[in-house]
């Protein structure tokens, strides 16, 4: 609750937001077959559960196992020797060795951080200033920039990588980390000013026009109210760096081999001669996990990022 | 958990300053907004005036060699082409289909989870696929589907749902693989948005409907539809321009084939460009793709503004 006083500070929420949801079966699901119904739901979703994590498994085991036999499968129709193959099997941490060791995939790790890292920040910073020019201004032609802002961010990413790449190697940004950071600001950029501003737009005027009747000038009122929005700048960042993490087309047209990150990486352990399944689960696992971890760790925040803000929490 | 949304109208009018404090001029924040508009610029502007050019040119590859005006010789040639025009029918099945499927599996899962105690933790694990590079989501679907390691190849055959033939190799299920991969991932984004809309409705009011024996579905259909109706398009809508813009699942799964059965158009273009170094046809083609989504685009701030009309400060211009 706290955090959305913080968004909406000119409200009190409790008149608009539903209670726990903890209570909502409680007061919904009612009479005969309540607990039928309960039950019904709890299998439903059990098995969307199931649906959701079955593949995370597989792609866990298969990345400790190793290669040869255990990646044989069972008869068709053996049940039982399934589950055995599946649970069943001594973990070994060959793949990831040989990616570290064979394949340079520090290398990679490092330059999916930098890239995504770097423009995250950037995004943020302009972000912050557009967006709040934007949610205060009142000029001429104030929403046809804003839409313009906005349908870079819809632009297909290989219609624009046609012209951005050509681009790029007229000024030597082609297979560069800071060619990469520019390309994933272009595209994070307006994303970061879609969501900014909204949550600039719930932060009522009066704030800074009180702090700038102090004589306080237009830089510090914004900075003044920066801590307002800090729960839209971390959906930001945490947007930001996942968007660019997981890009494969950008990295794959303009990165090269200097700059290759962890998806095109994993994707060229195909092409290899003959398909390491155990190999690229590993990869896959190494893409996947810190961005797993930052979705658990700061969820919120990453679901109004992936929303658009069109959640709040 | 507290979830708001920017329309509802009682919210909004706290916030709203009196009528005499706003005549500020505020014209001098544009300098705030350059430095994004420069890079945005830099990095949109000048490309589509390139991707514009290139339309009309023969390009050459080797830097410095001048390229050939052709005229509209792109142009005629993609209109003329069978393979651009099949690569929009896969697109809008594509993306038809698995959005059919994730809004109907999305609206559900949402319904089901604002009952759920476990709302909380069932969130937590449908996060999960969002999570994950959409490239190495192929590369993980690829994995299961495989003819000689794949789990869920190996499940079907089991079940005795598959005849002969793998699941990717066949270009009659090639597609709906892909469209399975994409509600794996991104069904739960729906059910998020969904979710948001459906805690708006007044409790008392879906109690009443129920009371009233109204049935879950009935009383879904008649109190929490017309409520979450935003939040549906919000979601179609974000999902429609994602499912233009983003290729990577083909990429690693089938690369177009078989035998072209799920080349769609973006992915056409990525081949074109990429591949044959046909920089010029591809402009074309992407041209074409890009007015597409403006289209789109619009509709979708459309629903955005719509939502927030009823804000403190938005749509008064001075």
């Amino acid at each position: 609750m706290s955090s959305s006083v913080l968004t909406r500070p000119d409200i009190d929420d409790d008149d608009v937001v539903a209670g726990p949801s903890g209570n909502a079966e409680d007061q919904v699901v009612r009479g005969r077959g309540a607990r039928l119904t309960g039950y019904a739901i709890s299998f439903f979703l059990g098995i969307y559960a199931l649906f959701t994590l079955a593949p995370f498994f597989v792609m866990f085991t298969a990345a400790f196992k190793a290669t040869g036999s255990s990646f044989d499968l069972p008869a068709e129709g053996d049940w039982l020797g399934a589950l055995k193959k599946l649970f069943v099997f001594t973990p070994t941490l060959e793949h990831f060795t040989k990616l570290f060791s064979e394949s340079n995939f520090e290398r990679y790790f490092l330059n999916s951080a930098l890239a995504a890292g770097g423009s995250a920040v950037i995004s943020i910073v302009l972000g912050t200033t557009a967006a709040y020019a934007i949610s205060r201004g009142r000029f001429r032609g104030r929403s046809d920039l804003y839409f313009w802002i906005i349908s870079t961010r819809m632009a297909p990413v290989v219609a624009v990588t046609v012209p951005l790449y050509a681009t790029f190697r007229a000024l030597g940004l082609l297979g560069t980390i800071p060619g990469l950071i520019l390309a994933y600001t272009v595209f994070n950029l307006p994303f970061a000013i879609w969501i900014l501003k909204g949550f600039f737009d719930s932060v009522p005027y009066d704030i800074e026009e009180a702090y700038m009747v102090d004589g306080h000038s237009r830089w510090q009122a914004l900075w003044k109210i920066v801590p307002l929005v800090v729960p839209g700048l971390a959906a930001v960042l945490v947007l930001c760096v996942l968007l660019a993490w997981n890009d494969f087309i950008f990295a794959a047209v303009m990165g090269g081999e200097q700059a290759k990150t962890l998806p095109v990486a994993t994707q060229g352990l195909k092409s290899a001669s003959g398909i390491d399944w155990g190999q690229i689960m590993a990869a896959g696992l190494v893409t996947v996990a810190p961005m797993l971890l930052l979705g658990i760790v700061i969820r919120k925040y990453m679901v109004q990022g992936l929303t658009m803000g069109a959640v709040k929490q | 958990m507290a979830l708001l949304d920017r329309a509802s109208p009682d919210v909004h009018d706290v916030g709203n300053p009196p009528l005499a404090n706003r005549q500020q001029p505020r014209r001098y924040l544009i300098p705030l907004i350059l430095p994004a508009v420069a890079v945005l610029a830099l990095l949109s502007i000048y490309p589509l005036a390139w991707l514009i050019y290139m339309s009309f040119h023969q390009v050459a590859l080797a830097p410095g060699a001048p390229d050939t005006f052709v005229g509209t010789a792109n142009w005629t040639r993609m209109f003329g082409n069978p393979q651009y025009w099949e690569g929009w029918r896969l697109l809008a099945l594509y993306s038809g289909v698995s959005m059919v499927l994730e809004v109907g599996l999305g609206t559900l899962l949402a319904v089901l989870l604002n009952r759920s105690k476990h709302e909380k933790l069932l969130i937590t694990v449908f996060l999960m696929p969002m999570m994950v590079a959409p490239v190495v989501a192929g590369l993980l679907w690829q994995y299961l589907y495989n003819g000689t390691f794949g789990w869920y190849f190996w499940v079907l055959r089991s079940l005795g749902l598959l005849d002969g033939g793998t699941i990717l190799g066949s270009s009659d299920h090639a597609l709906w693989a892909i469209v399975l991969v994409d509600v794996w991932e991104w069904t739960p984004l729906v059910a998020l948005i969904v979710l948001s809309g459906l805690k708006l409705v007044p409790k008392d009011q879906m109690e009443a409907s129920w009371m009233d024996g109204a049935g879950p579905v009935r009383s879904f259909f008649q109190v929490a539809l017309p409520s979450i109706k935003a939040s549906l398009i919000i979601a179609v809508l974000l999902r429609f321009m994602d499912n233009i813009r983003i290729i990577d699942h083909f990429i690693a799964l089938t690369g177009g084939g078989p035998a072209n059965s799920t080349k769609v158009l973006p992915l056409y273009l990525y081949e074109q460009s990429f591949s044959f170094f046909e920089l010029g046809y591809g402009s074309s083609i992407a041209l074409t793709l890009l007015l597409v989504t403006i289209i789109v685009g619009k509709l979708v701030v459309g629903v955005f503004e719509t939502r927030e009309a009823k804000g403190p400060m938005s749509e008064e211009e001075v």
